[in-house]
């Protein structure tokens, strides 16, 4: 039965051309995720190559002045790139792979936009998690909207039925050869993503895996209740459709829009003119009212004199740091107001699996908000632990050749994460079982 | 052709429209939506709006608010430009969430513009934007096919078509007629789109002029319009040779997947594939090289800027720069701004032109997609296409460097040189009477150049449907 299935199936022209388009823009999307691996591992040689080329063209200028050094070089923090990000590029095109800050204030510098073409951000990449959420459902959808129908408009449903009493389980068995074909191509083109662009069988990788099975899953059976309605083609199609583009274009649409309104973010600007005026009026004022809140901040410089009448480093950072304090709750408010955008999506998102899909591969691929917020969070970390490590030295007026160069270079920033089996799959898994439920329901009556 | 008999058929297209199922669910949804991005595009435009305004005046009066000081301190306090949104924005969000919306002004620093939407956004960002415009380029389209699919090709199915055609209507005005009808009903969409953007425009007061708001209002009314009569002529004439009424349909969603998903992204994807940009910081790394290489105010042995020393001294038969006329070290960042501003916008001239090369690929595929035709033409007159974004970064940038300069100009005039008597600091009456920062969008000419190559195509696609509705309305198969 499974042959002669097989074999008719063959024969469709629908097999060529789907089997063609995923394969070519399969292929193509990995190539893209390969190109975008690339492009991070130019960039890393580049920061790299810039920290130590200006400290060492700095060094030469302001050799005997490590204050005015400091304020010149710039040390960078690299989020270490994985490979498997290149399945979903995610939000890491807009967000900035590295970011590579001088001592002073950070707020000004941690938000830095990273350089790329705007309309490119706007179309999206073109990854294999993008083939993965949108194509392969259509596929899926062009192979089975007349799984039913054809056989009835083309008079073969009564040459059928008078055969066989199995009637839905030649349905079934119909269904059964495109879904597995359709399976048969994902996992292929997992594979030859794992091959070309080098990733590793880790946890991820497979969890990406496994939610893309399931969210084909989710696809078949949706098209399986469709065809269990038994109507004609052109409804199917029809309705096929229109929850096609409810689900992966209208629906995660409206509830962006949604969140972006509901939560809107004008702490953002309101810290980046705090950061500065913070800095700038100290330079107007007394010297305690610098002084004050950055020894409360680092009590053990205390020791250090601040001259009233002159200009002095302490003074000076101490200026800076202000800037960073008086944007401290903003930039915190603004954290707090992205995060629940981030908790409030994942939350809908659980009931409608493309949205889903789409989070946790990013989350999973490492591409996500959440993952982004982290490494704002080490390198906020990272620039405190610089500041501290040079401070004393600035302030006891030492010459630059007291510190070692050599080993600042550019760091490496690993995130660690983990995922709940659970979380990832339950919800599309329930969506998917109970939908086959009510197909299942429907065929009993044929 | 006679005017009554395609206005007959016209309105039988509409009658079996509105009595059938997908028109009344179709109509409800569209409703939802059309409450739903109205509302969100003004609470977004208003919003922002509101709060930027209100920052940017922080920002001017903090400045004029400065005391008396050094006039470089200030040309570091700097200032910030906010963006603000084009009223149409509210119509057609375009690329607003992709661009940044701020940016600080200082000397010697060109900073990025930052804390675009997307920057603060998830994943769902990709997923799209619900706006007025989003409606009509991707989810009328649709309509249209699922409201015209079945109009020639049933009427064949059915045997009606032969009995039209029995009755002495000619094949012309059996598709014209239909075309006229299907066009007809997706203006309704249209005009009650249009109908909620013109009360926005006349209600909401705005900081462009009112006559090149209702301009760009105009061409995007036309251009919508010819959109909608060309997707309707090729709706009808798929129907007309389709055999069946399901083969017609199949063939006209694949042609929307293929025009409103698949090929924008594909050659958006292939353009950023083929032409590669360098990274942020590769850019900084060349603009440093070249800075060094042509002079480097940093480096006190610097040739450039010593060889500059030695033709002022000259020029002014002095011996020392501390007997110069003017404030020496405001001369040298005068001149060490002009050098490094004029090689960084080198650079990001040349970044864009490739981010050019990289959409003109989609761009140029207009002649063969409407889609992007309208989508590029539609984000041009509503101010949210990278060029109005670019426009915006200019402007702002010609203020920091007026702002540099200004200072610079200030410091070689009223500050003593290193080593002379007088005043370390100025009045701050200067500060007041620098200008704040005022945005004027892009002309509605400019507009009309950067999306020449839309509006021809879209030209040629109109002229490509009536032909083709003339051509081939002659071959029509009647059974």
């Amino acid at each position: 039965m499974y042959h002669l299935l097989l074999k008719s199936f063959f024969r469709t022209k629908i097999f060529w051309l789907s089997l063609v388009l995923l394969i070519s823009v399969g292929i193509i999307s990995i190539l893209i995720g390969k190109q975008y691996l690339v492009k991070q591992e130019k960039t890393i040689v580049a920061a790299q190559a810039f920290q130590k080329e200006s400290i060492k063209r700095n060094l030469e200028y302001h050799n005997d002045d490590l204050g005015l050094l400091l304020y010149y070089l710039r040390f960078t923090l690299i989020k270490k790139p994985e490979n498997i990000s290149a399945i979903s590029i995610g939000q890491s095109d807009v967000n900035p792979l590295l970011q590579t800050v001088t001592i002073r204030g950070l707020e000004g510098q941690k938000y830095d936009a990273n350089f790329e073409n705007p309309s490119l951000l706007m179309s999206g990449n073109l990854d294999l998690g993008f083939v993965i959420i949108y194509l392969f459902p259509l596929v899926l959808i062009a192979m089975t909207f007349n799984l039913y129908s054809e056989e009835e408009e083309l008079g073969t449903w009564r040459i059928l039925s008078a055969q066989t009493s199995a009637k839905a389980k030649f349905l079934f068995k119909k269904l059964v050869v495109r879904i597995g074909f359709v399976f048969a191509i994902l996992i292929f083109l997992m594979l030859m993503a794992s091959a070309i662009l080098q990733i590793p069988y880790s946890a991820n990788f497979w969890a990406i895996f496994m939610q893309s099975l399931l969210y084909l899953l989710f696809w078949s059976v949706l098209c399986f209740f469709m065809v269990s309605l038994l109507k004609n083609s052109s409804f199917n199609a029809l309705a096929l459709i229109s929850i096609w583009v409810t689900l992966t274009i209208l629906f995660p649409a409206l509830v962006n829009n949604y969140v972006l309104n509901k939560y809107q973010v004008p702490e953002a600007l309101d810290a980046m003119v705090e950061q500065r005026d913070g800095y700038h009026e100290k330079w107007d004022l007394e010297k305690d009212a610098t002084m004050t809140g950055f020894y409360e901040a680092y009590p053990q410089f205390k020791k250090y004199d601040v001259p009233e009448d002159k200009f002095s480093w302490i003074w000076y950072y101490g200026m800076q740091h202000m800037g960073d304090l008086a944007a401290k709750n903003k930039s915190a408010e603004m954290k707090e107001k992205i995060m629940m955008r981030n908790t409030i999506s994942e939350k809908i998102a659980l009931f409608v699996p493309t949205m889903h899909a789409q989070l946790s591969f990013n989350n999973l691929a490492g591409t996500d908000m959440v993952s982004h917020l982290n490494f704002l969070k080490a390198l906020t970390e990272y620039h405190e632990t610089l500041r501290l490590s040079f401070y004393t030295k600035i302030f006891d007026y030492n010459p630059a050749d007291v510190i070692d160069w050599e080993t600042h270079e550019a760091k490496f920033y690993k995130s660690k994460r983990d995922f709940s089996w659970l979380y990832l799959m339950l919800p599309t898994l329930l969506i998917t079982l109970i939908i086959t439920i009510f197909g299942g329901l429907n065929l009993r009556k044929l | 052709m006679r005017k009554r008999i395609i206005y007959l058929l016209a309105g039988q297209l509409w009658k079996d429209a509105f009595r059938s199922k997908v028109m009344s669910v179709t109509l409800g949804l569209m409703i939802f939506l059309l409450i739903f991005s109205t509302y969100s595009g003004w609470e977004n435009y208003h919003d922002q709006n509101y709060t930027r305004d209100i920052i940017q005046d922080q920002v001017q009066q903090s400045w004029e608010n400065n005391p008396d000081k050094h006039p470089h301190r200030m040309a570091h306090y700097g200032s910030f430009a906010l963006r603000l949104k084009h009223i149409l924005s509210v119509f057609d969000l375009g690329m607003e969430n992709f661009v940044g919306n701020a940016v600080f002004l200082e000397a010697h620093k060109q900073n990025t513009v930052n804390f675009s939407e997307a920057s603060m956004s998830t994943g769902l960002l990709r997923f799209g934007d619900v706006s007025l415009a989003m409606l009509l380029k991707v989810i009328v389209p649709l309509l249209i096919f699922y409201l015209g699919f079945a109009s020639i090709a049933r009427e064949r199915q059915n045997g009606t078509l032969k009995l039209l055609i029995g009755q002495g209507i000619s094949r012309k005005e059996i598709v014209f007629g239909k075309w006229l009808g299907l066009w007809g009903l997706s203006l309704i969409f249209l005009f009650s789109i249009f109908l909620v953007v013109l009360v926005f425009l006349l209600m909401e007061s705005h900081d462009t002029s009112y006559k090149d708001s209702m301009l760009r209002f105009g061409v995007l009314v036309i251009s919508y319009i010819i959109f909608f009569a060309i997707l309707s002529a090729i709706t009808i004439l798929v129907s007309a040779f389709s055999k069946t009424a399901k083969g017609a349909l199949i063939k006209l969603l694949g042609i929307w997947l293929l025009f409103v998903i698949i090929l924008p992204k594909s050659l958006q994807a292939i353009g950023y594939y083929l032409y590669p940009t360098p990274s942020k910081i590769e850019m900084e790394t060349a603009v440093e090289y070249d800075l060094v290489k042509q002079g480097d105010s940093h480096n006190p042995d610097d040739p450039h800027f010593n060889a500059l020393k030695d033709s002022v001294l000259l020029a002014h038969n002095v011996k020392k720069v501390g007997d110069l006329p003017f404030n020496y070290g405001g001369f040298v960042m005068a001149k060490g701004e002009a050098l490094s501003t004029a090689i960084y916008l080198e650079h990001q001239e040349r970044l864009y032109k490739v981010y050019n090369k990289q959409n003109n690929l989609e761009r140029s595929s207009a002649f063969l997609n409407p889609y992007t035709a309208i989508k590029n033409l539609s984000m041009g007159f509503s101010g949210t296409d990278f060029k109005s974004f670019l426009h915006f970064k200019d402007k702002a940038e010609a203020y920091r460097y007026k702002l540099a300069q200004d200072m610079n100009q200030l410091q070689m005039d009223f500050i003593p040189n290193k080593g002379k008597e007088g005043p370390n600091k100025i009045s701050n009456d200067y500060w007041k009477k620098f200008p704040p920062f005022e945005y004027q969008f892009l002309s509605i000419s400019k507009v009309f150049k950067n999306e020449l190559i839309s509006i021809l195509a879209l030209l040629l696609w109109s002229i490509l449907t009536v032909f083709g509705l003339l051509r081939l309305s002659t071959n029509l198969k009647a059974i």
